[in-house]
């Protein structure tokens, strides 16, 4: 019997359908579309990219030369431009703004290596400082509202067709709907229970382990109960924190061994599929003080990493509705059992 | 500079490139290329499927043999079982469901190779005639909340077999994101007693530039906040919130307009994959919320959605629905 499951944040229903997994599309998909051309990420070819924003770089270096650990750049193809004023406007029943904003690449490392499973500890854990900084600048700019920090990785994961590690980081002026909902759906729940429904999460995966991937050093890396996709982790710390920035150098060495043993456990266990991932965190708070009152308590920040292995349909977009071939009980089973 | 455009119906927030169009040529789509396999859905293979639950068929002809026009089966591979209890409980702080429901596949034509534009209008006509016989059908059944129907044509828009067909899902709850638009179409009625989607319809036939097609039932035009490019919608005129409501007279105009519709976009992208769906109100709800009104949202699959789509519910279109409205006008 196929069973529906909920989402406890944000109330989605899912379909995980064990029938379904005999289906024989459920292979990952090609990677290569066309032909890589010189890549303008590699140690080396600085002047190919936009001038750099930010890096992690000896200090008697350069900007835009070599000898960087991790480099910023604007996207050549932003999705929001930085100039401007939003103008927010209506058009009869229609309301829209300029599109402000800023758009940034994150190169995560001066080697061209494609998966950043391939990446050490220390240079992950790098990224992940890099991260934070960024966000952090971000935040000062007063028209931003968020800065949404996600991965594409290989070509089936709407990665172009260079294969060199790197995150993007998009700046927007309004929280965007699925954040907003997490955030809305965490805060219904602390304003019942008085509890993160993220804490409670990991106390109840814990407690039953089936969904359990990897414990180490106060981070877990979890298949959810209402998976939209086969293979679907997410990391969360266990200690309670809505905001990823304000994460210590120690903790994100720890962060950076289970993103690493996570990512090869999927490289390894599933052939090397493309993959999303997506940091969720806390949204800038600077304005409304008591808009986000709770959400100190409330919310906890997480890493949700999708593996693309099905094509998802147009009417999971549709509908936002999931059918799920592979329980994720199962799925965590199979990812403990690959060594990484 | 592009825009940010909001959803009126939702509140999503898309981003519009006004700045930089791409054109029809710069989209690298992934075409859908005959395979020809041994296909469950042919003539004189009706064996391989579950039996028939339905279909239009020359007279003296035996279900599940051939000399059918039209065939509906039940999925081979359910998503939901139609046997068995509801069963809602919870699993500690989680919530579960017995996953009761339909999951049928409407098979609209007995040729592999004819997608909807090398169909007759009457063959058109036929399948969407199924479709609203196997909605009232399956309505009767009140553990089911909701209908869905929805067609995937071509393996890169997650068709698993690509004879063309149409799959209908009945389940014990409304999907959240029908939901969601029934809500925000809900409280805008409640603002303005009006129909969100009848004020839609009056503020696109007085622009006019993102309209594709218009007959004298049904408008087809790419919506003003887009989440794909080409993205389409076919919406009736008349305010209903039923599809399987709509009259004889209405499927055949709903032919012809959905047909002519691919048929352009095909036009422009040839062996185009893509999704359509059907969004409807919900059944045996009490009550139900005012203000709903059903239409199709149609899906070509151009683009690969990446991870900020994911993250974020935020979308991002290259082609300003304005501009894909004009090719497809004049196609």
């Amino acid at each position: 019997m196929p069973e529906l499951r909920k989402d406890p944040v944000i109330g989605r229903w899912v379909i995980i359908a064990t029938e379904r997994a005999r289906r024989p599309d459920l292979s990952s998909e090609p990677h290569e579309a066309a032909k890589e051309k010189l890549c303008p990420f590699c140690e080396g070819n600085e002047s190919d990219t936009p001038s750099e924003i930010y890096a992690i770089r000896p200090k008697n270096t350069p900007k835009n030369t070599p000898g960087w650990d991790v480099r910023v750049v604007p996207s050549i193809a932003p999705f929001l431009r930085i100039e401007g004023e939003l103008d927010r406007r209506g058009k009869g029943v229609y309301d829209l703004m300029n599109g402000v904003g800023a758009h940034e690449i994150i190169i995560e490392t001066n080697q061209h290596i494609g998966n950043m499973a391939d990446l050490s500890e220390e240079q992950i854990a790098k990224v992940f400082s890099c991260y934070a900084d960024r966000i952090t600048d971000l935040e000062k700019d007063k028209r931003f509202k968020y800065a949404l920090l996600f991965k594409n990785y290989s070509w089936v994961a709407g990665a172009g067709i260079i294969k060199h590690s790197r995150s993007q980081l998009i700046a927007t002026p309004v929280n965007p709907k699925r954040v907003k909902e997490e955030l809305v759906g965490a805060k219904n729940y602390y304003d019942f229970h008085e509890r993160c429904v993220f804490c409670d999460i990991i106390r109840q995966e814990l407690d039953t382990k089936s969904r359990v991937v990897l414990d180490i050093d106060g981070y877990v890396a979890i298949t959810p109960f209402a998976s939209r996709f086969p293979f679907e982790v997410w990391i969360l710390p266990k200690k309670h924190s809505c905001d990823f920035t304000a994460l210590d150098p120690a903790s994100r060495l720890s962060l950076a061994s289970i993103m690493k043993k996570t990512l090869l456990k999927l490289k390894k266990g599933l052939n090397d599929p493309g993959y999303n991932y997506v940091l969720h965190t806390a949204p800038f708070r600077r304005q409304k003080v008591g808009y986000w009152k709770s959400i100190d308590y409330d919310y906890h920040w997480h890493i949700e990493i999708i593996p693309r292995l099905t094509r998802v349909a147009g009417f999971e977009w549709g509908t936002g509705f999931y059918i799920c071939p592979v329980t994720p009980e199962d799925a965590a089973k199979f990812l403990r059992e690959v060594d990484a | 500079m592009s825009e940010l455009r909001r959803d009126p119906i939702g509140g999503r927030w898309v981003i519009v490139d006004t700045d930089h169009p791409s054109t029809p040529g710069e989209y690298d789509y992934e075409q859908q290329i005959y395979k020809n396999d041994i296909c469950p859905f042919c003539y004189g293979n009706e064996i391989m499927t579950p039996p028939e639950i339905e279909a239009i068929r020359d007279n003296g002809t035996y279900p599940n043999t051939p000399g059918w026009q039209v065939r509906v089966v039940a999925n081979k591979f359910p998503a939901l079982q139609i046997e068995g209890e509801i069963d809602r409980r919870g699993i500690g702080m989680y919530d579960i469901s017995g996953g009761v429901g339909a999951h049928e596949v409407i098979i609209e034509t007995p040729f592999h190779n004819k997608d909807i534009p090398e169909l007759s209008d009457q063959e058109v006509e036929d399948f969407l005639k199924v479709y609203c016989r196997r909605s009232l059908d399956l309505a009767k059944d009140k553990r089911f909340k909701y209908i869905m129907l929805f067609k995937n044509f071509g393996t890169p828009a997650g068709a698993s077999l690509e004879h063309p067909h149409t799959q209908l899902i009945a389940l014990p709850m409304v999907p959240k994101n029908v939901a969601e638009e029934i809500k925000g179409a809900h409280s805008y009625f409640e603002y303005r007693e009006r129909c969100l989607f009848c004020d839609i319809i009056r503020q696109e036939r007085q622009e006019k530039e993102r309209i594709v097609l218009e007959n004298n039932d049904f408008i087809s035009f790419c919506p003003f906040v887009s989440r794909f490019p080409f993205e389409l919608w076919i919406m009736p005129k008349k305010h209903s919130g039923h599809f399987c409501q709509s009259s004889a007279d209405e499927i055949k105009s709903l032919a012809w307009i959905l047909k002519e519709t691919i048929s352009r976009l095909k036009n422009i992208f040839p062996n185009l994959s893509y999704n359509y769906i059907i969004h409807t109100s919900p059944i045996n709800s009490d009550g139900g919320l005012e203000g709903y009104h059903w239409h199709i949202e149609f899906m070509p699959k151009l683009t690969r959605v990446a991870g900020f789509e994911w993250g974020s519910g935020f979308y991002v279109v290259a082609t300003p629905p304005e501009l894909a409205a004009e090719r497809l006008r004049n196609k």
